[in-house]
């Protein structure tokens, strides 16, 4: 008979892409909730690196590239090392992209396939292997985005990561029936990536098209991660969408 | 521009408004949105471009939204030729 209790608030979170923006963001509301973190970037940041020195033994950081397997694993087992079993898992970490389909080089789509969809189903195989060996209960997140669900131009291959990502994630929380939370969060476009690239007159063009009349902060996501990684709802297999109803 | 000149270019431009029915104005300060040359346009130019020179040319889209004018798509292409 299948344990029916509701599953535990993560305590020990293993989150990529944490040096920066969003994945700063997350880290800092997991400190803030109590719970152990281990952050990995291809940079860490001062910022990443300040939370580390301030919270020694309940933040772990390196630099690792998401691609680098073996990297990886050694960050893992090192993060355990000294923070004891991981429970959970953001999977934050991945590239953009604004070009053509027909003017992306097949290298380039190759790169981004590999950090965007491969490099997170191989980070969450490893998590989930360390949950059943462990503490046999967990709970991941996904960070996907509005472009699995909408079609935007220049986003080909990263819509395709994305969506592969929440398709991954709903068979996963059937798969691991019972034992793990598995749930994605798909922003809209955050205004600091959007003005990156865009000029005024586009930013203004989109903000206006989106009902709330603003588009999407790091802070406008992070209810949805305590929500996914610390509340007892009973959510499980869902794609929740914050976009200041961009899409609708 | 290394195997195909700025006129050679501006010709394939042409071609890509001839089959829209328009007709591409001789003055390369022209503003494109003046005569309906739009993003998927300078694809099939580029395409053409491609074919012509046996390389691909990638780019991001960042680039390709500071062209305003005829001019600046002849520069445009000749910087990614000569990158091929």
């Amino acid at each position: 008979m299948s344990d029916v209790t509701p599953i535990p608030s993560a305590s020990c979170v293993l989150v990529s892409g944490g040096s920066r923006g969003l994945g700063l963001a997350i880290v800092k509301t997991i400190v803030e909730h109590g719970a152990k973190v281990a952050a990995f970037a291809r940079t860490v940041t001062p910022e990443l690196q300040e939370l580390a020195d301030a919270h020694p033994d309940r933040v772990h950081v390196g630099s690792v590239d998401a691609t680098d397997r073996r990297a990886v694993t050694s960050f893992i087992k090192e993060a355990e090392a000294k923070l004891g079993p991981i429970d959970s898992l953001v999977n934050n970490a991945a590239v953009g992209q604004d070009s053509l389909h027909v003017h992306t080089s097949p290298d380039r789509i190759e790169q981004i396939i590999e950090t965007n969809l491969t490099a997170p189903l191989v980070l969450t195989r490893a998590v989930l292997r360390r949950i059943m060996a462990g503490p046999g209960r967990g709970r991941i997140v996904f960070i996907t985005s509005i472009c699995a669900q909408r079609g935007y131009a220049g986003l080909v291959a990263y819509s395709a990561t994305k969506g592969g990502l929440d398709s991954a994630m709903r068979t996963i929380a059937r798969e691991m029936h019972g034992r793990v939370l598995a749930n994605s969060i798909a922003p809209g476009f955050f205004a600091s990536e959007m003005s990156s690239v865009l000029g005024q007159t586009q930013l203004d063009a989109i903000t206006r098209r989106t009902p709330s009349g603003r588009l999407v902060e790091p802070d406008d996501i992070i209810p949805y991660i305590d929500l996914l990684l610390f509340e007892d709802t009973n959510t499980n297999g869902q794609v929740l969408v914050v976009d200041g109803g961009g899409s609708i | 521009m290394s195997q195909l000149s700025r006129e050679q270019v501006r010709e394939m431009m042409a071609d890509v408004m001839a089959k829209q029915g328009k007709t591409l104005p001789d003055d390369d300060a022209t503003a494109l949105d003046t005569f309906g040359f739009r993003s998927l346009d300078f694809s099939e130019l580029a395409l053409k471009v491609e074919d012509e020179i046996d390389e691909e040319l990638n780019f991001d889209a960042p680039g390709l939204r500071s062209i305003e004018t005829i001019g600046d798509v002849l520069d445009f292409i000749g910087q990614l030729v000569e990158q091929a």
